[in-house]
């Protein structure tokens, strides 16, 4: 009984981890742009298969193949960034998130005709392997991966935006986008790099998603449902809420799988983001501030 | 503090009773009381940060008091939303201009009218003759209120292609659109000429003869000067004197609280 | 639209009334009677989202569930409840429109994207309660063997039959132009000027007296029961139903053929809805390029041409007579 709720616990904060590394970048983006990239899910997807291309297909390492998908993911957010943020910025707070569901719809779509609706198999050399813990649970050698280059690249990532000159300008842009201007901060150049980052962590989510999930065109949106819900829970621009709303979704989600039935994950993640839209919008952590009318 | 604010009657008139309003942090608004009389004008002004707005939302209904009261005539308006106390009477022009972009100059006036259509709830649906006659009626009222304010015309421009004085003078012909009997100003004169301020000067005179009660958010002192009946000072969210034009114009400590010593 | 005249619009309304008279005689092939239908349906299901986005300015990505409620809905009423059809149909309305109030009511305080993304957990939910709830909607495998509506028998006329395409062509575009008609009244009414003032500034609009939640909530019900409505025609039409024909997806080609046809002029996304759906079927060599061609459009439209085609027409008919600059519909 304990082994089994452990081992729920283990494959919660795997996928969790998962779920932070999408998440951040949601909410990174919006922190500094106060938009949402729809593309996002599919950033995942061509990470995924980026690095499946990579990896099984040229033969490739598979770490390396992470990397492949770092630069891939944070090409893409550069050209996103470019090509439909940046020049739609004064004009509309919706456009751009319709913008990008065309995008998103185009990519997957394009996607399922080179690449057919069949899964992939896509096994790294550490899907199989496993570590045992202690008191009769256990973890893949992929799972142990996931978790340990999550970690990493958070704490880096958290480190970057509270102890750097460039971190800070990052927070302050998204406080104050005209102060922050007015400081010599140029916020068009922040942006931009908050979207390679961002991207660049999906690519890398995609990477290691690779080998635990179904691998289809579709594989970035079973990820991005829960990556927005853990946004909203964790509140939109809150880098520290991001984090504790994932692990939490991931734990949930694996509960539910085991206690209730695995096909209403989605439901029970989505009715607590309902219910944390009535009753804390802002999120775990929130912020007053008052509107300037 | 200052006499005369326990015995007042709560009769007609807007009246506040010890409001606070904190933000985060910030203590926004601290104890903050006063008296306006039925068809009186009345100016708030301080330095930058020192809550005015914050006043003036909370009077409007934007925000609401962490503590304190606000009668209209009688009525407490706290715990009311700003559409409630809209349909009471109170209306309210924005520091930052809040056009409806993507609508005419008129179309602009007439959205205002939302209070006072007169239509049977079918003929919404199907247009007969008494939404003929309620929509001339509106396009008439609306023309008289942009009349007022001098853009009659051009009332098929679009609203965002006015300049900026007078889309200032537009959302006042907006608020008036309502029929208040108070009406929230704040900081009308920003980004007017000499000419226009005494323009508007003359309208807001033209309003208290109408027995319109004014209030207003204010850095221009010639305007203040002008029109207002009695005048606070706030500094730092808090009441720092309350009195009559030309007596807070030479009292040493709004003096100071200006120059920055506070 | 306050500028056009009484006259212009009833005349245009005898037009579009004329022209789905002729229709069926025009494609007598059932494949594009079939398609027409459809492209009725989808016409339904973009001015009622039009109603809530272009005109009350709330992004509703959950358009979809509305459709598969009311779908569902009427279907479950008349097969298990052995309710007539139109009572069933005006149920499946009734429901999908609470479901819109009810989102509204619970979403009202929400800023744009966060409505954007709670509306797309409602669909969310309503999707998979759909494919989970077996013993009620038949999970995957769905309900079959749905019956059209009822032959209409009036003494003295021909039977009335909808299994007759031409037919069920003329009931579903007749109540798409009479749901057109309608929103029509109401956007060109003082309602209309309300919902705008609500969409472009919701601060402006409290201080006008507007219920701006009220008024959402109005809003969403009336562009969900269209939906709903919607949905028991396609039940009813297609003959069988599944919850995977309302996945989110089906919310973003509705949000592609009113952000194509041109957002808050109602006429735009008809246009939006029936190019969307011909197209494609004009296109069917290319097979699967369907969905990728909405992605491009939607993203092209926005980047390039965000007033849609209705603006397009607009500045081409504005090109052509000459209109003062001033004249603003």
């Amino acid at each position: 009984m304990l082994t089994v709720a452990l081992q729920q616990a283990i494959n919660g904060i795997v996928f969790g981890s998962l779920y932070v590394l999408v998440a951040l970048g949601l909410t990174l983006i919006y922190g500094v742009l106060v938009q949402i990239n729809f593309a996002h899910a599919d950033i995942v997807t061509i990470g995924a298969f980026a690095a499946y291309l990579f990896t099984v297909a040229l033969g490739g390492n598979y770490i390396a193949g992470i990397g492949v998908a770092l630069a891939v993911g944070a090409g893409l957010g550069c050209l996103v960034n470019a090509a439909i943020f940046a020049p739609l910025r004064e004009r509309s707070e919706l456009l751009p998130l319709i913008a990008t569901i065309g995008v998103s719809i185009l990519l997957q779509n394009a996607m399922l005709l080179l690449l057919g609706p069949i899964p992939y198999a896509f096994d790294s050399p550490y899907s199989n392997e496993v570590i045992r813990l202690g008191g009769g649970t256990f973890i893949t050698w992929q799972s142990a991966i996931i978790v340990a280059v999550s970690t990493i690249t958070v704490a880096l990532l958290y480190a970057f935006l509270k102890l750097t000159f460039m971190g800070k300008a990052l927070r302050a842009v998204a406080q104050d986008r005209e102060t922050a201007g007015l400081m010599g901060i140029n916020p068009a150049r922040l942006v931009m790099l908050t979207f390679v980052i961002a991207s660049a962590l999906a690519g890398m989510a995609g990477a290691m998603l690779g080998p635990i999930l179904v691998l289809t065109p579709f594989a970035g949106t079973s990820v991005i449902v829960k990556a927005f819900a853990i946004v909203i829970i964790g509140g939109f621009g809150n880098v520290e809420g991001t984090i504790i709303a994932g692990l939490v979704v991931g734990l949930i989600e694996s509960a539910t799988t085991q206690l209730v039935n695995p096909g209403l994950t989605d439901v029970v993640v989505f009715t607590l983001l309902l219910l944390m839209l009535a009753v804390r919008p802002t999120g775990l952590i929130a912020e007053r501030r008052e509107e300037n009318v | 503090m200052t006499a005369g604010h326990g015995e007042f009657a709560f009769g007609a008139g807007l009246h506040a009773r010890g409001l606070h309003k904190r933000f985060g942090g910030v203590q926004a608004v601290r104890d903050i009381s006063f008296d306006v009389p039925h068809g009186g004008v009345f100016a708030i002004i301080g330095p930058n940060g020192a809550g005015k707005s914050t006043l003036l939302n909370l009077m409007s209904g934007l925000h609401q008091p962490d503590a304190g009261r606000i009668l209209l005539d009688g009525v407490d308006l706290v715990g009311l939303p700003a559409h409630r106390r809209a349909q009471l009477g109170l209306a309210r022009t924005f520091q930052k201009i809040r056009l409806l972009r993507g609508l005419s100059v008129l179309d602009n006036v007439v959205a205002a009218f939302h209070l006072h259509h007169q239509l049977p709830a079918w003929q919404y649906l199907v247009h007969g003759a008494a939404f003929a006659r309620d929509h001339a009626r509106c396009r008439r009222e609306a023309m008289k209120l942009l009349a007022f304010v001098g853009l009659e015309t051009r009332p098929s421009l679009a609203a965002t292609s006015l300049a900026y004085g007078e889309q200032r003078l537009l959302e006042l012909a907006r608020a008036l659109a309502i029929a208040p009997r108070v009406l929230l100003v704040d900081e009308p004169a920003a980004g007017l000429n000499a000419a226009e301020v005494e323009r508007l000067a003359e309208r807001f005179r033209i309003l208290r003869e109408r027995g319109i009660t004014l209030v207003l958010v204010e850095h221009n002192m010639d305007l203040v000067m002008q029109v207002a009946d009695r005048v606070l000072v706030m500094d730092y969210g808090e009441h720092l004197f309350e009195g009559a034009p030309a007596e807070v114009q030479t009292h040493p400590a709004v003096i100071a609280a200006y120059l920055g010593g506070g | 639209m306050f500028g056009r005249t009484r006259i212009d619009r009833r005349a245009g309304f005898l037009v579009a009334a004329a022209v789905i008279a002729v229709l069926p005689l025009v494609f007598q092939d059932s494949y594009w009677r079939a398609t027409l239908i459809v492209a009725a349906i989808n016409v339904m299901l973009a001015i009622g989202l039009d109603f809530v986005l272009g005109y009350a300015g709330q992004l509703n990505l959950g358009h979809s569930a509305f459709y598969g409620i009311g779908a569902y809905a009427s279907t479950l009423l008349i097969m298990q409840l052995g309710l007539p059809f139109w009572i069933a149909f005006a149920c499946g309305m009734a429901l999908s429109g609470v479901a819109g109030m009810t989102l509204a009511v619970f979403a009202a305080r929400l800023r744009g994207h966060y409505l954007a993304i709670a509306s797309l957990g409602f669909a969310v939910i309503v999707h998979q309660v759909l494919l989970n709830w077996i013993g009620l909607t038949q999970g995957p495998l769905g309900i079959y063997a749905i019956k059209p509506p009822p032959a209409i028998a009036l003494p003295g006329l021909p039977v009335v039959s909808f299994g007759n395409t031409a037919n069920m062509l003329y009931l579903v575009a007749g109540f798409a132009l009479l749901f057109y008609v309608l929103l029509d009244q109401l956007v060109s009414s003082p309602i209309g000027e309300t919902l705008a003032a609500i969409r472009e500034d919701e601060v402006s609009a409290a201080s006008f007296g507007i219920n701006c939640t009220a008024w959402k909530v109005f809003a969403f019900g009336v562009g969900a029961a269209i939906a709903g409505a919607a949905g028991a025609f396609y039940a009813s039409f297609v003959g069988t139903l599944v919850p995977d024909a309302f996945i989110i997806i089906e919310s973003f080609t509705v949000l592609a053929m009113v952000v194509v046809g041109g957002m808050g002029t109602l006429i735009g996304p008809v246009c939006g809805a029936i190019v969307l759906t011909i197209l494609p079927e004009l296109l069917r060599a290319f097979g699967d390029l369907r969905l990728v061609l909405y992605g491009a459009a939607l993203t092209l439209v926005v980047l390039f041409m965000p007033g849609g085609l209705a603006r397009a027409a607009r500045r081409l008919r504005m090109h052509k007579v000459d209109v003062p600059a001033q004249d603003r519909q």
